[in-house]
């Protein structure tokens, strides 16, 4: 196990975004958070980057072989720990270039980030580790075009590739088909399974596609309350899961409006 | 790249250390590389430095009258060095961040307000006799350590708000400025330097021969190879080249990962958190190293003016006018502002009487002759009436008419235009786009003379 938390709660006034939530990730794993919206998926995932604080609870990491409490820690402590995240809505260096969103990102994981007189040029080794990671998203040939002009695809690689960058241990991917055509499912599908082969991944998505494919463990949030935890075939057959996902209606429900006054 | 190197001993003349070919070929690589990426820079101090020299021959012609309104006098050109450099720190956090430092002003004032104290020798532990050059450090020093203490207050907020709180902490310093008694005589009406009869020198430390004064009076007229440098000339020459090692310096930083940092800063701070950046200590730096180069550019002010008042130093104009030097000169481009200062400064010579440089005013009544100007036009105003209506005084309105003009349609300022036009940054791009240019001129040529032999 790599991440874990315990009765993480956040409350924001009367509302409970996420509820009690006791959730543990493996290191080699590919974990699927679904839930119907509104369920406090991001909520989580802003609360496990340290965006929010919680309200009650507790969030581990394992760090050297060693649990270290990371509850309360800044967005750049958790991301200097080894948490990357990417977003839901796309977040990249809008005027930088492509090269340069990647670069700055592996840069903030070296030691060299605080240097003010040496040239950029001079620290050759972030460079490469961003085109490889470039490479891998499928980037390689827009490098030193403007993020602002790639294609909504495209970013979402991208975003995916500044999140690669500093080669976390842990990724949260927040909805990385957002918003994305459905042909191009499959690239998505094999960038996610390139990228769980080498890190542990948290994985926010709606696309059931994708979640069956990629996923070694579903966990469905309704509410801010973990209402199912298991493989994915036994999730999708699970009752509670799907009384979630259509709101309570049973088959046929709507069949009574239908009939002759 | 270059630690490859091969130690040569030889008992009898001692070492020598000779790099292996392929060392060699790599330095003259970059050296090339690094030669191009100057070239600009080159250009530009080239034409700065012959500008006294251009000045001094083309309002000395023969009918000069034109050029004397044009060309911006050379105690002016003194101006817009320190003040581009102050638009230009301002930049720094401003353009680069897009934290707006609407309270710079304060860091001006403190630099120059400080030069002026010890000079008449009102801050403890300093001499009045102090270099002056150890004079722009400290200021710089005392400017960037009261940023901290601003800055730790006011990158609390984000926006609007920022702006508003530097601001505040600008103006309380102006009014208490205004008001501290301990000052001068007459606080109000600023503080001149009456402990020190000598100019300010620029140059090395403690050596009279390898410094100069600067100052309108204050300064001194140099002999160089023959002929005489005026005292303006000469505080011109050693200003400027205070201003372009600040310049050069602000431009290393920028290309640091620092100043990438900054930049990333500027494009999506949220995310900058989000990659691991503490981005509230960068900011931080970020601002203390802008207020250094405020102060040295407030100490270059008072240095040469030998007065400083509340208005010109503390005042929340003198921020707006760094601000409008960006704006005209390119937001986010370090060039940028010293070049908005020029346009600015020389457009409002151009356009007031009181520029004894001349100006448009002074031109059009030399040039047109009485009896054009007691021409009458509609209501019996006379075309001298409607020249003196117009332009006398008016300055400030054409400037500010400038200003909503380069908001609307050049929205990117000169440099930033022009970096936009080019695709890349002005000194990496330019010489490549002249030498284009310069190989399509020469073919062009090259075609018109063969189809011209082919002819015959």
């Amino acid at each position: 196990m790599i991440l874990r938390t315990e009765g993480l709660t956040k409350r924001f006034g009367g509302l409970t975004a996420v509820d009690d939530v006791d959730f543990a990730l493996d290191s080699s794993e590919c974990c699927a958070v679904i839930g119907p919206n509104g369920a406090g998926k991001t909520t989580l995932f802003n609360l496990l980057t340290g965006t929010l604080q919680p309200t009650s609870g507790s969030i581990s990491l394992m760090r050297d072989g060693a649990w270290t409490d990371i509850t309360g820690a800044s967005p750049e402590q958790v991301a200097s720990f080894g948490v990357h995240r990417s977003f839901q809505l796309t977040s990249v260096f809008a005027a930088s270039t492509v090269l340069e969103n990647v670069r700055i990102a592996e840069q903030a994981a070296g030691a060299n980030a605080h240097n003010c007189w040496r040239n950029v040029g001079a620290f050759e080794e972030h460079v490469e580790a961003a085109h490889t990671i470039l490479e891998r998203v499928g980037l390689a040939g827009q490098a030193t075009e403007p993020a602002a002009t790639l294609s909504h695809g495209e970013k979402r690689a991208l975003e995916i590739a500044i999140a690669l960058a500093g080669n976390p241990d842990v990724l949260l991917l927040d909805e990385p088909n957002a918003g994305v055509s459905s042909e191009s499912i499959d690239d998505i599908i094999g960038l996610i399974e390139d990228v769980a082969s080498d890190h542990a991944v948290v994985l926010i998505e709606h696309n059931m596609e994708i979640v069956m494919s990629v996923s070694d463990r579903v966990v469905v949030l309704n509410q801010g309350q973990v209402i199912a935890n298991d493989e994915p075939a036994a999730v999708r057959g699970d009752e509670t899961v799907q009384q979630a996902y259509l709101g309570g209606y049973e088959r046929g429900d709507l069949d009574i409006g239908g009939e002759p006054a | 790249m270059f630690r490859r190197w091969v130690v040569i001993s030889n008992a009898g003349s001692g070492s020598r250390i000779e790099f292996d070919s392929e060392t060699r070929a790599a330095i003259a690589t970059r050296s090339r590389a690094y030669a191009r990426d100057h070239l600009v820079h080159l250009l530009v101090l080239g034409a700065l430095a012959i500008y006294p020299a251009v000045y001094h021959v083309l309002t000395n012609g023969g009918d000069a009258t034109g050029m004397v309104a044009l060309l911006p006098r050379v105690e002016t050109m003194v101006a817009v060095l320190y003040f581009g450099l102050f638009a230009m720190s301002f930049d720094f956090i401003s353009g680069y961040t897009g934290y707006l430092s609407f309270g710079h002003a304060a860091f001006y004032g403190t630099g120059a307000y400080f030069v002026v104290l010890v000079a008449n020798g009102k801050v403890p532990l300093l001499a009045p006799e102090t270099p002056f050059v150890c004079l722009l450090v400290l200021a710089g020093v005392l400017a960037a350590v009261l940023a901290l203490g601003i800055g730790a207050f006011s990158f609390r907020l984000t926006g609007v708000y920022f702006a508003m709180i530097t601001l505040g902490f600008a103006q309380v310093l102006y009014v208490f400025m205004r008001d501290w008694e301990y000052l001068g005589a007459n606080p109000r009406d600023g503080i001149a330097v009456t402990g020190l009869a000598d100019g300010f020198r620029i140059g090395v430390p403690g050596v009279d021969s390898l410094s100069v004064a600067i100052g309108q009076l204050a300064g001194e007229p140099i002999d160089l190879f023959g002929s005489t440098l005026g005292a303006s000339t000469v505080s011109y020459y050693a200003v400027g080249m205070v201003v372009v090692i600040c310049y050069l310096a602000m431009q290393r930083i920028i290309h640091s990962p620092f100043g990438r940092v900054m930049i990333a800063i500027r494009e999506n701070e949220a995310r900058a958190r989000a990659i691991g950046y503490n981005t509230f200590y960068y900011k931080l730096g970020t601002f203390s190293i802008s207020a250094f180069f405020a102060g040295v550019a407030g100490g270059l002010f008072a240095g040469f003016r030998r007065s400083v008042t509340p208005e010109n130093g503390y005042y929340f104009l003198v921020t707006g006018d760094a601000l409008l030097a960006s704006i005209i000169g390119g937001f986010g481009t370090l060039a940028g502002p010293l070049y908005g200062r020029l346009f600015d400064e020389g457009l409002r010579e151009f356009l007031s009487k009181s520029g004894s440089g001349g100006g448009l005013l002074v031109f059009l009544r030399d040039s047109l002759g009485q009896p054009a100007m007691e021409t009458a036009l509609i209501g019996g105003m006379t075309v001298g009436e409607l020249v003196e209506t117009f332009l006398n005084g008016h300055a400030p309105l054409y400037v500010g008419i400038v200003f909503v003009l380069f908001v609307l349609y050049v929205p990117n300022g000169m440099v930033g235009t022009v970096r936009n036009r080019l695709g890349g940054s002005c000194a990496k791009q330019l010489p490549a786009w002249l030498s284009d240019r310069l190989t399509a001129i020469v073919a062009a040529i090259r075609e018109r003379v063969s189809a011209v032999r082919h002819r015959r």
